[in-house]
Formats: structure tokens, C-alpha cells, sequence
């Protein structure tokens, strides 16, 4: 069987496609931002908390890094009604997004948290250092140095797995996508666009973070 | 609420449900493991090709890197759709199973190509002269210098990969291939309380990633060891086991 492409159809879409792409972007960033939160008060928690609230915390960390975030999302967005709470597609995938994120980052942040050795923090005590002293010149610029990487990758990966809020109607770059599939049926040329602009958007977010990650924590890292 | 529920249980946890579920469960397990099983093996083929060090292999590392720098960066919901459509498209009538399958052993191997390669280039750069120097050629040098060294730091990457699109393939029952979410999405639709259907159905998707990860952490440690101990040793052992002629000192 032979399939004729149709190109010229497909690309009359693409302003539509493109801010469906802005919608995929802010958001990923927000819930990333809540994530981080999330994320940091998770892994503190499990490293200075009492029993109670680290055995919570990890629990959260442990339930969402071992669950796919789609059927938490159906969890959510089908089981929240039942307890009379109505939130819209949006609002539901963004909490999803960043009790997700959360939970990888909370696993990132506890990595970060033990590459501070004593050994320094006594150090800094020695030179007579302030609490406020000591987290600003010992702890953070470690633990930011030692995260980053990661960090930057996991925010790739959430832009990646944002595609599955199309399932909940969210008109983002791949919800966008399906409208048009509806409408034109030129699925194989819609979706090779689609696809194209993921990689070129997580292609200008990689550069971005790689170059933010060089110039302010100082992490080097090549591009390629 | 839980009334429903509560009201559902007893008429849900049936056997013929419960054999479903497990069903739906293997399916999952199936699809990712053949994926990223074949992926594994592509991958150390794309490394091979990638990293051949000859003004010839040029074009074939620029396609292998455009490979691996596209297919990691398009979302797997799309690249599912993507591969549905593109088969049917040309006329391939493949199941929707295989259909899954296809697409994770597409993004599988290009995520494990990129782990690989690190492994590779963790390895000293003398490990790679040693072995010039001794006239191994490529096949010699990367299965008996380069590769039982960065095991170690391949393995325990590439199994949480594994682990990762375990959960991955969730995304597959927006196609209709039948796994463990569109059993879910089955029970819901016919009318059992959506708490129950999508709890059940996280709980049996925790029951299989959460031994896995353990799994994943138990090798790591493992590897670790033997890594730490024997680092100079493990080498030396793959190079005389496997040529008794080239016996090498420390």
C-alpha cells in the first residue's frame, strides 16, 4: 500500500502546534518549581526529620518513583471527584507533575545532601563560620554543584512526560496534535511534526541549562 | 466515597478479574522486558559502530548520533502514536503488541547507547592504548579490554532504565494494546468505582517496580564491590582467560 504524503496541510497547523508548546513549557516549569519544593522539603525531612516524618516522607518518595505518573493521573483526575474535589484537566496534571517531580528530585536532593561531609562542615565551624555563613559558603554551593546535573536531566524527561496530559484534554503540543489528527487524519506527517518540535524544544532547553549550569554553579558539561 | 467501593469489593476481587490482572501484568513485564532486552543489544551494536575511531566510520557516526540525539528527545505517548500510524500507514499490519514493543526497543536503544557509551568513556584512555599496543583489533579490544571493565557502571544504569519503562509502557494502553492500565481503564468503564479499578491498578504497577528497583540496588552494590576490589585485577583476568598468549604484567 502506498501512503502520499501531505506536508503542505500538516505545516498550515504548525502556529497551533507551537503554542501548544508554550502551554507544554510553562507547564512543565511550574510544576517542576513545585516539584523542587516538594522535593526539598521531602529529602530534608527524610535527613533531619523525627521517625515519623522521615518514614513519611520516604513512603511518598518510595510510592511515586515506583508508580508511572499516568495511572497516578487517572487516580487523580477520576478518584479526586469522588471526594467532591473538581479541578480542572490543567490543575489536575500540574499536581501530578510536581508530586512526581517531587519525589525524583527529594530522591536527587538526598544524593546532594550526602556529598557535604563533616569533615567540612567541622571546618567551617573551626573559622568561626555562622549558620547563615556556613549553608551559603559550604552547603549550597555543594549541594547545587552536586544536583545540577541531574536536576537538568530530570526537567528534560518532565517536558518528555508532559505529553501525557493530551490524555486528560490538557491542549498542549500533543493534545494540540490530536485536534488536528481528528480533523485532517494526516497522522503520520502531524505526529513527524510534533515529534520534530519536542526535539528541537528539549534540544534549546538543554543548551540553556548546560550554559546556565557553566556560568552560575560552575558544573561542566558538554552540550553533545 | 468508599461506600462504592467498599459496596464493589466483593463482586471485583474475583478470580477471573484477578487472572486478568495478571495477565495484563505479565503482558507489562513482557513488553518491556523484550524491549529494552533487544534495545540492550542494538544499543552495544550503535556503541560499537559509534565509537570505531576511523576516518571511514565517519558518516555512520554522524547517522548513529542523530539516532541517538532524536530518539531520546521525542516523547514516547507520540512516538507510540508515531509507529502505529507510520506502520499501518505502509501497509504493515502488525499487532498492537508488537507495536508497543517496536517503540520501546526504538527509545530503549537510543537511552542505553548514551549510558553505554559513558560506561566506555569512564575507561582510562591507557586501557584503549594498551590494547593498540598489543595489536588487539576493534572486536578483541571492546569484548575483552573495554567491556568487563565498565559493566560496573553500564549495568546498574541501564536495569533502572529497565525499571523506568516498566512504568513507561502505561502509555501504550492509549493505543489499546492490552497491559496492565488498559485493564484498569477496562474496569472503570464498566462501572467499578474508579478508587478501586486505577487503586488496584497502582498497586499491581508498585508490586512490580518496587522489587525491581530493590533488585537494581542490590546489583549496583554488588558490581560495586567487585569494581572496588579488584579494579586492577578484573582486567587482568578478562585479558589472560581469554588470550593465554598475551600475558601482561599488573
Amino acid at each position: 500500500m502506498d501512503y502520499t504524503f501531505q506536508w503542505g496541510v500538516a505545516f498550515s497547523h504548525l502556529p497551533y502546534l507551537l503554542g501548544g508548546a508554550l502551554v507544554t513549557l510553562h507547564l512543565t516549569f511550574f510544576g517542576f518549581v513545585i516539584g523542587l519544593l516538594i522535593g526539598l522539603v521531602a529529602s530534608v525531612l527524610q535527613a533531619y526529620g523525627g521517625s515519623v516524618l522521615r518514614s513519611l516522607a520516604s513512603g511518598y518518595i518510595v510510592f511515586f518513583t515506583n508508580t508511572p505518573s499516568l495511572v497516578t493521573a487517572f487516580f487523580l483526575f477520576f478518584g479526586l471527584p469522588e471526594f467532591g474535589i473538581l479541578l480542572s484537566p490543567y490543575e489536575c496534571i500540574l499536581i501530578n507533575l510536581a508530586l512526581n517531580a517531587g519525589a525524583f528530585l527529594a530522591d536527587v536532593f538526598r544524593g546532594g545532601i550526602a556529598s557535604v561531609r563533616q569533615v567540612e562542615l567541622e571546618a567551617a565551624e573551626v573559622l568561626g563560620f555562622s549558620l547563615v555563613q556556613k549553608v551559603r559558603y559550604v552547603i549550597v554551593p555543594h549541594i547545587s554543584k552536586a544536583c545540577y546535573p541531574p536536576i537538568s536531566n530530570l526537567y528534560i524527561i518532565f517536558i518528555l512526560g508532559s505529553a501525557m496530559a493530551s490524555i486528560f484534554g490538557v491542549e498542549e503540543l500533543t493534545g494540540r496534535a490530536f485536534n488536528i489528527d481528528s480533523e485532517t487524519f494526516r497522522s503520520i506527517e502531524i505526529y513527524s511534526i510534533t515529534a520534530g518540535i519536542y526535539v528541537l524544544l528539549t534540544f534549546f532547553a538543554n543548551v540553556l541549562l548546560t550554559l546556565v549550569g557553566r556560568y552560575v554553579f560552575r558544573v561542566k558539561a558538554r552540550i553533545f | 466515597m468508599f461506600e462504592l467501593a467498599a459496596e464493589q469489593a466483593g463482586m471485583f476481587f474475583t478470580w477471573p478479574n484477578l487472572g486478568y490482572w495478571g495477565r495484563a501484568m505479565i503482558t507489562t513485564l513482557t513488553m518491556a522486558a523484550l524491549g529494552c532486552g533487544f534495545g540492550f543489544i542494538f544499543a552495544f551494536l550503535l556503541v560499537y559502530f559509534r565509537t570505531w575511531p576511523l576516518k571511514a566510520m565517519i558518516p555512520v557516526r554522524i547517522i548513529l548520533t542523530l539516532y541517538v540525539e532524536v530518539f531520546r528527545r521525542i516523547p514516547f505517548l507520540v512516538l507510540t502514536f508515531l509507529v502505529l500510524f507510520g506502520t499501518r500507514g505502509f501497509g504493515f499490519r502488525f499487532s498492537l503488541f508488537s507495536v508497543a514493543c517496536l517503540t520501546i526497543l526504538l527509545i530503549s536503544t537510543a537511552y542505553i547507547a548514551e549510558i553505554i557509551r559513558a560506561g566506555f568513556e569512564s575507561i582510562h584512555p591507557n586501557q584503549w592504548e594498551a590494547a593498540a599496543v598489543l595489536n588487539f583489533g576493534r572486536f578483541k579490544t571492546i569484548f575483552g579490554v573495554i567491556a568487563p571493565q565498565s559493566w560496573p557502571l553500564i549495568i546498574p544504569p541501564a536495569f533502572s532504565y529497565f525499571v523506568m519503562f516498566v512504568k513507561e509502557t502505561s502509555l501504550t494502553s492509549q493505543i489499546g494494546a492490552l497491559e496492565l492500565m488498559s485493564a484498569g481503564k477496562y474496569f472503570n468503564s464498566i462501572g467499578i468505582s474508579p478508587l478501586l479499578a486505577f487503586g488496584t491498578c497502582l498497586s499491581l504497577y508498585f508490586a512490580l517496580s518496587y522489587p525491581l528497583t530493590l533488585l537494581g540496588h542490590r546489583i549496583e552494590k554488588k558490581l560495586k564491590l567487585r569494581f572496588k576490589g579488584k579494579i586492577v585485577k578484573s582486567h587482568e583476568i578478562s585479558l589472560i582467560d581469554r588470550n593465554k598468549s598475551h600475558q601482561v604484567a599488573n
